[in-house]
């Protein structure tokens, strides 16, 4: 069809559908980098201290990697705003640390299963209250997050209550265990990247654009033809689905769980990781979740006064960048150039869409 | 005259006493250019509503493409080749213009969280091709990346065109589109709209303002009070007396 409005004639004639982006190169560049510190300097760094406490918090981070990042495809892209995600973290863990120690089922079954658990709780919570909007979801989830965090507190049978589970197994893969320290964190570092992979592409799509589109106007996106309930419980139950794994991790990690690692704080923190990093920014998710983790580690040694430190430097963070560190629309770019996954390019090579 | 593509049958929508749509019925054929005019308070946008979906109606039925689709949600209305903009400019702010526009493919098209993990290339590229198209169409590729909330008032205007028309609809309604425009404007979007039509798409033009509608339409028909009290050409319909006391009033008014 040939429909030009006068727009049009300003543009040169030959702009036609580009060739498809190709950054093959910067791709690998930025890719190898993620890998090499992931697998290589941080392992580099284990090994060379001997340090549990270091590899402690290596886990650690990479099992905040999970939970920020999952939040954030549930509040920060589909706009969902949940502060329950730890209750969620809570059942993959107690999941997890129940079917191995009273079932005596390997990690390889604990491990999804800790994960399925946790989504089919999310679906439940989301079928009802999908309707709900902003805040009105975010008390919801509140209330869903204190409700599962009193049972796993009071139903001693079960959880042992405030006792907590000892003695979950570590790790392991036909036969391999994960008892070294360096071990222990390869195996979290490997299934971590792996979720942040899947996070990824779900994000960085037009699968991505329709969640995006819910939570800048979910009534125009439904008059497009975007099944919106069927997207809002699907970004929940993909956001609980690893809160569930992050759990399982953080179970076969530690041998010890308890409600407490469970409570509202953590919800909160989790929260707080997404918003410093950029909501809606996967990226950012990552960097929100390794600020919040190695800073307050960092600044043991000015012992009681580092708490402080860290919400001044939140508060200031947001007050001096409110898009969060790496903001939605510069992520959405960085990804689109830097790994490849934008669709066009347009006059000065920058890429739209997605492949 | 060709198929009929939407067809409404008495419609009626009431809100607690006040009867906003009352026993309204007409048809669009594919390929027509229909205005929608009536003063303000007449009903437009109730009607409007209970054509896409968005309001369940009190009575009556709306068939659209052979298929009676009362009481469907908007998505699966919009899935059916009904694609339509909003009166108060609602495109995704801050989303890019592609992005805003790659929203109407995806609901065309449909997409699941599978194909974004595996093998969704072919779907991806179908998406992308199908919005540079219908940025091409209203003249908008130059600003593929920029944030959609930075484009002005009346290229945000054509935005929202964009992305109703990556839906591939078959039927296009255009709530209120000049609304906010000035004159100049509003005589580049009736040219845009004629040119649209031409190019084959069958368009409901809902508007206040009766010199777009008169301008382009082959067909007006017009609400008043919630009645539908004239249909016909725009030369017809202007001298119906009651459209003139609709719109003008008449002294001795009774009613």
């Amino acid at each position: 069809m040939d429909v030009n409005v006068p727009d049009a004639r300003l543009m040169p004639a030959t702009l036609a559908p580009p060739a498809a982006f190709s950054g093959r190169g910067r791709r690998f560049a930025w890719t190898l980098l993620l890998l090499a510190v992931a697998f290589g300097a941080v392992p580099a760094a284990i090994v060379g201290t001997g340090s549990s406490y270091l590899a402690q918090i290596a886990i650690t981070t990479m099992i905040f990697v999970i939970l920020s990042a999952s939040l954030n495809h549930v509040t920060g892209t589909a706009g969902l705003l949940s502060i329950g995600h730890a209750a969620f973290y809570g059942i993959g863990a107690y999941a997890a640390a129940l079917l191995s120690t009273r079932l005596g089922l390997p990690f390889i079954v604990t491990l999804p299963a800790a994960g399925l658990i946790a989504a089919l709780f999310g679906f439940l919570v989301a079928l009802p209250t999908m309707r709900l909007v902003s805040i009105y979801f975010a008390v919801a989830t509140l209330g869903i997050g204190e409700m599962i965090y009193v049972v796993l507190l009071n139903w001693v049978d079960v959880t042992r209550g405030p006792m907590g589970i000892r003695g979950i197994p570590p790790i392991s893969l036909f036969g391999w265990q994960a008892d070294t320290l360096l071990s222990r964190y390869l195996a979290v570092a490997v299934i971590a990247v792996a979720c942040v992979w899947v996070l990824h592409r779900l994000t960085h799509s037009y699968y991505g654009n329709a969640l995006r589109a819910l939570r800048e106007d979910d009534q125009c996106a439904d008059s497009m033809g975007i099944n919106v309930e069927r997207l809002k419980i699907e970004s929940f139950v993909v956001a609980t689905f690893f809160a569930g794994i992050a759990g399982a991790l953080l179970a076969h990690t530690s041998a010890y769980i308890a409600p407490d690692n469970f409570r509202f704080m953590e919800s909160i923190l989790i929260l707080a990781m997404v918003v410093v990093g950029g909501l809606g920014s996967l990226p950012g998710a990552v960097v929100g979740a390794l600020f919040m983790i190695v800073l307050p580690e960092a600044l043991r040694d000015i012992g009681d006064y580092r708490m402080i430190a860290v919400g001044a430097t939140m508060f200031l963070s947001i007050l001096l960048l409110p898009k969060g560190m790496l903001a939605e629309g510069t992520a959405l770019g960085f990804v689109r150039r830097s790994f490849s996954r934008g669709w066009a390019t347009i006059a000065g090579g920058t890429p739209v869409g997605w492949k | 005259m060709s198929n009929t593509l939407l067809s409404i049958q008495g419609l009626t929508r009431r809100f607690g006493g006040l009867l906003a749509v009352s026993d309204v019925s007409a048809t669009i054929a594919e390929g027509e250019l229909v205005g929608l005019i009536g003063p303000n308070g007449a009903g437009k946008t109730t009607l409007f509503n209970l054509i896409t979906g968005f309001t369940p109606p009190s009575d009556g039925t709306v068939t659209f493409d052979g298929q009676d689709v009362t009481g469907r949600k908007p998505w699966q209305i919009a899935r059916m080749g009904m694609g339509r903009t909003f009166q108060n400019l609602r495109v995704f702010p801050n989303m890019t213009v592609f992005d805003n526009v790659s929203v109407g493919a995806v609901g065309a098209f449909g997409q699941s969280p599978w194909r974004a993990l595996v093998n969704g290339g072919a779907h991806s590229r179908a998406v992308s091709e199908r919005s540079w198209e219908a940025l091409e169409r209203v003249g908008l590729t130059a600003q593929a990346g920029d944030i959609a909330a930075n484009l002005s008032y009346g290229k945000r205007k054509y935005l929202e065109i964009a992305r109703a028309l990556a839906t591939a609809p078959r039927l296009l309604i255009l709530d209120e589109p000049a609304a906010g425009l000035n004159d100049t404007e509003t005589a580049e979007l009736a040219d845009f709209i004629r040119r649209l039509h031409a190019g084959g798409v069958t368009v409901l033009l809902v508007e206040h303002d009766m010199g777009l509608v008169m301008g382009s339409c082959s067909r007006v028909i017009v609400l008043a009070s919630g009645r539908k009290i004239a249909d016909g050409t725009p030369e017809a319909v202007q001298r119906d007396p009651a459209v003139l006391e609709a719109y003008l009033g008449v002294e001795d008014d009774a009613a």
